[in-house]
């Protein structure tokens, strides 16, 4: 399969080691990409453009939504924030012709025509849709036995569920635990999975932005999970890069290691610690490392 | 001391805007309801408020016509006049203070046809104008910080030397009996719907006012004028507005006919309430209907005024029904919906109770008479409401609080309580209501006879029987809605002896009351009031002339 | 159907045991909702269940509770949509508020945040003798705030709620944009002011959590986001949350990209030293790990195209403005 890939800005930013991550474990799985990045794709906005010129914002989809169709490809990203915009963006896109009409003509300067075809989705969809979990199973040689994980979610990715489509398709719904699972790893259900990492709020409101972190990554820990895994890079970013500030904050240890989807991902297929950039988190990797008996 | 100059019994319409005209008075007045205002049944009034805007060409006197007209002359026309000359100020009122009534092209209040009326004169808000009107005086309330004892049920009306002076009242959330002394009372408790099984009124509505007032003497009028909405959903009684007929809707039986062109061809699906379901009832009773019901059908009426008139119906029938009125026909059934009947009082709100007013549904100062047309019932409310907290105001200006043994008084629910409390019975409310609900809509529904009023009238000292071994489950104080449901089950029953007598003694069809064994009007023997008061020696009936100011009685064709 | 209603039951009075889980087994009809369940059980086997409904059909805005994790309004919710036949539904109260009993929360703190609003319609002038002149489509587009039946489903979710009750909340922000967005009311300035200050608009993490449960489809964070751009465009512009929209909105129209390093910086203000000092063991440590973005922003490719591109979707939107 061949995709016309959105990385977006943070996976070779803040996180710099999630692009890497995702490109070495997509060719293991055949997973053909196409960098729309390398193509000129803008940001999606994040919600954050959407506040204040949300046409804008729609415009600059759009525009990647057209890329896509020009390759004649499916769109993949591999992040949850990505996601949501973009979806949220295609619904009004799609719902309107004339809104449609309006944001073309914008796009006609560089030659382009958003159609209205494209359906963007996150790595973690695209596992569960077109590779089938249990295809998936068929690349695990380390299988995650006795690794507790918890689910983090992101918000964009889960809701709201009507531009996700989650009527549709189902199996959106508990799509990481499935993953977690086909992985051999044993999913640690935990209220928070849904909840908001508090990144949006992180230069407005820090006090409670580092609340939900601390909140979120001491539940998990509680309940006794030995790693928190998201396909967010922006929740990374919070609840791995904030995590010492919220045990200051909380006044307690938690110290729980948060993986990126595709990390987790490239474990079970065997790459060891530094393939997966796993030494440059925050919060030290080595106790989930040890768990599954990988050299840090 | 809790204590007010002016105490309102109940926080819809008609309560609040009462409350608000006692404040601007200068009245120190506080409202009391068992639910908070904004949960109050107004919300579910969905099509619109009348008025004849004289600045549109409207008249207040065609106005008046209509109204009195489906009264089926009943209704007093003095009253109902002062409420049409006032529906322009009033509506313009609730517009400044907030209310985001539709508009026309121009900017001005736009209008929707509504049934039993010549012209379009319903102003609205989408499908849910009672609700928007309702949190709009809620807004005014918390402007003017009125103070609202919320989630606390009355139990009783306190009357000393023949006058009304403060209530007897339990706080919900705690389980506690307190006094609050007023110097008047208005009850604004909207209707008893739930009195039938099944009902368009929310669980809420069980004629607590109603019965209050009547406990202590006061008279109930016209209580048989009970009326059945031509479109609630089958099974839950789940109201679909007349707003839906009003921008086209078509009726139809199990052939696809327009039946009402047999019954009303001139208004067909707008003729009056009491018309209306009728013809389907006889439609379902002659076999031409589809499992007791019959179709309203909006296919036509097309998505986008669908979508930004009928939004709520949509919502109603894909929650409630699963049906899809863009797609297909809803099936409904007439369904009990309002009572014309309630506390007599005078245009002032006035009970013969000095101190104890009335309005909204749980009055009848006698605008709708036989039966009510769609949107008066917010008309009414607003008009009244505002008169009769005028009024009250003016009542306890300058009057002092009159001493109460407020220990004797709570001491004395308290004794009822414990009995109440200690009772160990398996019989229940809910399987009271049941019964009694049912029993209702079986013999006091649309279409009505001796026989069955007799049966019905002698089941009542049963139905009281069970009542009073009736045991609690939830032993209790705090928000103990087991005992909140067996007093109002005890509020009902008082209702439903008035309508019963009530339905006994008109002896002719008129309005919403239509009895197969006098299906003719009997304006020689029956152009008049019904009254039923409680006295020591048991309930008695009697009579009082309608006003009629300048519209004689016809024959009422549609 | 058959199924079972696992019931969060909390009475104040038994001091032992105020808080457990009751089950309830029962059969009901593929169309019944969740309330009927729940007064099924009342009217038939537990008059002790104390739960608020009244109207039954989403209108009154009563019957807010937690169905299955999530706030609903039990009263539009099927059960056949929240549980297979034999399956189990989970009932709990309304988060956030404080629980009275059983299902029943105390929802005085929703309607101090409603009053903080000053939610009343504020005209300035003498009133006119008729009614305002307004356009149908204000009034229209307004109605979709005022189906807000104030039931609370929003406030029981919300995020930040749950961290901070300092937080206006959903329910009261989006009363206040009815009155920010009504063409009668004079007040703007006033209200997007104290909507600017800490507990306002930029207080919402826009997780979508309110818009997802409103069953009035009021979807209270589209409200918090045109409030916010009406306080910016209204000049309310010296807070941290519109020095980050703006910074945001620049560096994405001028590179394509969004600036990571610089835009921290320009969210709380060149000059706000003690700020930017506190983040500074946070950069440090990352530094130390390599997680930093490239210190070189790089523009995306062709990002000429970009810029001309934001150039003609700003002179159509000058254009309607005019």
């Amino acid at each position: 399969m061949k995709y016309a890939f959105f990385p977006g800005c943070v996976s070779r930013g803040g996180c710099p080691e999630l692009y890497p991550a995702t490109i070495k474990v997509c060719e293991r799985l055949g997973l053909e990409l196409d960098g729309l990045d390398k193509r000129g794709a803008t940001c999606t906005g994040a919600g954050v453009l959407q506040e204040k010129n949300l046409f804008l914002g729609d415009v600059f989809n759009a525009r990647t939504f057209a890329m896509a169709e020009q390759l004649d490809l499916p769109l993949m990203t591999i992040c949850s924030t990505c996601q949501g915009v973009m979806s949220q963006a295609n619904k009004r896109l799609k719902d309107d012709a004339d809104y449609l009409a309006r944001v073309n003509a914008h796009l006609a300067l560089e030659g382009l025509e958003y159609k209205g075809t494209a359906q963007p989705r996150h790595l973690l969809w695209t596992l569960i849709e077109d590779v089938g979990v249990e295809e998936l199973k068929n690349f695990v040689i380390r299988p995650l036995t006795n690794l507790r994980v918890a689910p983090f979610y992101g918000c964009y990715i889960v809701r709201p569920t009507d531009a996700l489509e989650f009527k549709l398709y189902p199996e959106r719904e508990d799509s990481l635990e499935r993953v977690m699972e086909a992985l051999g790893a044993e999913v640690v259900d935990f209220p928070g999975k849904t909840r908001c990492c508090g990144f949006p709020i992180l230069t407005i409101n820090e006090r409670n932005s580092v609340k939900m972190v601390a909140r979120h990554t001491s539940d998990a820990k509680d309940l006794g999970a030995d790693a928190l895994v998201t396909p967010c890079p922006l929740c990374h970013l919070n609840l791995d890069g904030y995590q010492p500030k919220a045990m200051q904050q909380a006044q307690r240890d938690i110290d729980i290691p948060i993986i990126h989807l595709p990390q987790l991902l490239g474990l079970a297929m065997g790459f060891d610690a530094k393939e997966m950039g796993l030494s440059r988190h925050i919060i030290s990797a080595k106790r989930v490392l040890s768990k599954i008996k990988v050299p840090a | 001391m809790l204590e007010h100059d002016v105490l309102v019994v109940g926080a819809g319409l008609a309560g609040m805007r009462a409350a608000l005209a006692a404040h601007q008075r200068g009245a120190n007045v506080a409202i009391i309801s068992k639910v908070h205002p904004v949960r109050s049944h107004s919300n579910a009034a969905q099509g619109g408020i009348n008025a004849a805007l004289t600045d549109r060409g409207d008249s207040w006197e065609d106005h008046a016509f209509d109204t009195i007209k489906g009264s089926d002359y009943l209704g007093d026309q003095d009253a109902i006049e002062y409420m049409c000359t006032e529906a322009g100020p009033e509506l313009i009122d609730l517009e400044h203070m907030g209310v985001i009534f539709n508009r026309d092209d121009e900017g001005r209040l736009g209008t929707r046809a509504f049934g039993g009326q010549q012209r379009a004169r319903t102003f609205f808000v989408a499908d849910f104008t009672g609700q928007a009107i309702l949190h709009v005086l809620y807004e005014q309330l918390m402007k003017a910080d009125v103070r609202v004892y919320e989630e606390w049920f009355v139990l009783e009306l306190i009357v000393e030397e023949g006058e009304c002076c403060g209530v007897i009242a339990l706080e919900i959330a705690t389980g506690r009996v307190f006094v609050i002394r007023a110097k008047s009372v208005i009850l604004c408790t909207g209707g008893l719907g739930r009195l039938f099984e099944p009902s368009t009124n929310a669980l809420i509505v069980t004629g607590d006012g109603i019965a209050l007032a009547y406990q202590v003497g006061a008279p109930v009028m016209d209580m048989e004028m009970v009326q059945y909405h031509p479109t609630t959903l089958k099974g839950s009684g789940v109201l679909i507005t007349e707003g839906a007929r009003g921008e086209g809707a078509h009726l139809l039986n199990k052939d696809g006919e327009r039946f009402m062109q047999r019954y009303a061809p001139n208004m067909m699906e707008l003729a009056s309430r009491d018309v209306v379901s009728r013809s389907e009832q006889t439609e379902i009773d002659e076999g031409r209907g589809i499992d007791g019901c019959v179709l309203l059908d909006c296919r036509h009426l097309g998505e986008a005024l669908i979508a930004e008139r009928l939004s709520q119906i949509l919502e109603i029938g894909m929650d409630f029904a699963g049906v899809d009125i863009r797609k297909e026909p809803i099936p409904i059934q007439p369904g009990m919906h309002y009572i014309m009947g309630g506390i007599k009082t005078d245009m002032d709100g006035r009970t013969i109770v000095p101190g104890l007013y009335a309005a909204g549904e749980c009055a009848n100062v006698s605008v709708h008479g036989g039966n009510r047309l769609g949107a008066n019932s917010l008309l009414d409310t607003v008009v009244f409401g505002h008169r009769s907290g005028n009024h009250a105001a003016d009542w306890a200006n300058g009057k002092p609080y009159r001493d109460l043994d407020v220990d004797a008084y709570v001491d004395g629910k308290e004794k009822e309580f414990s009995d109440l409390f200690s009772s160990n019975t398996d019989e229940r409310w809910s399987q009271i209501r049941l019964d009694l609900g049912r029993a209702m809509d079986r013999h006091m529904g649309v279409y009505r006879d001796e026989e069955g009023m007799q049966s019905l009238l002698a089941m009542l000292p049963g139905f009281r029987e069970r009542f009073a071994k009736t045991s609690l489950q939830d032993k209790g104080r705090v928000f103990n809605t087991d005992l909140i449901f067996t007093l109002e089950l005890g509020f009902m029953l008082d209702c439903a002896e008035s309508i019963i007598l009530g339905g006994i003694e008109r002896k002719e069809s008129r309005g919403a009351h239509s009895r197969t064994d006098y299906p003719d009007r009997d304006d020689e023997n029956w152009l008049k009031h019904v009254l039923v008061t409680r006295t020591d020696d048991g309930p008695e009936v009697s009579h009082l002339p309608v006003t009629i100011t300048k519209w004689q009685p016809e024959e009422r064709k549609y | 159907m058959q199924i079972t209603v696992s019931v969060r039951r909390y009475n104040p009075q038994d001091k032992e045991n105020p808080s457990y889980w009751q089950e309830y087994s029962l059969d009901v009809e593929e169309t019944s909702s969740v309330l009927d369940s729940l007064i099924k059980i009342r009217e038939e086997e537990d008059g002790s269940l104390a739960l608020r409904c009244s109207c039954r059909s989403a209108i009154c805005g009563s019957c807010a509770m937690r169905i299955n994790g999530h706030a609903k309004l039990a009263c539009n919710t099927k059960v056949s949509d929240v549980a297979e036949d034999g399956g189990t539904i989970t009932v709990e109260p309304a988060g956030v508020m404080p629980v009275v009993k059983d299902l029943v929360v105390d929802q005085t703190l929703f309607w101090d945040k409603v009053r903080q609003v000053s939610p009343w319609l504020q005209p300035e002038g003498e009133e006119p003798e008729a009614e305002y002149l307004a356009p149908n489509s204000d009034m229209t587009h307004l109605a979709g705030v005022m189906a807000c039946i104030m039931c609370g489903a929003c406030v029981s979710d919300c995020t930040v709620l749950e961290m901070d009750p300092n937080f206006i909340g959903p329910a009261a922000l989006a009363k206040a944009y009815r009155f920010a967005a009504d063409p009668r009311d004079d007040e703007d300035a006033s209200r997007l002011a104290a909507l600017s200050e800490y507990g306002g608009v930029w207080d919402c993490t826009r997780c979508y959590e309110c818009v997802e449960v409103c069953p009035k489809g009021v979807a209270p964070m589209d409200r918090i986001m045109a409030l916010r751009d009406k306080a910016m465009e209204a000049g309310y512009t010296n807070n941290n949350g519109a020095r980050h929209t703006d910074a945001f909105e620049a560096s994405v129209s001028h590179s394509g990209r969004l600036n990571e390093l610089t835009l921290p910086i320009k969210s709380f203000g060149i000059l706000n030293l003690p700020a930017q000092m506190s983040m500074a063991p946070v950069a440090v440590r990352a530094l130390m790990r390599r997680k930093i973005p490239p210190i070189i922003h790089k523009s995306v490719p062709g990002v000429k195209n970009v810029r001309r591109l934001v150039e003609s979707v700003k002179e159509e939107q000058q254009g309607e403005g005019e």
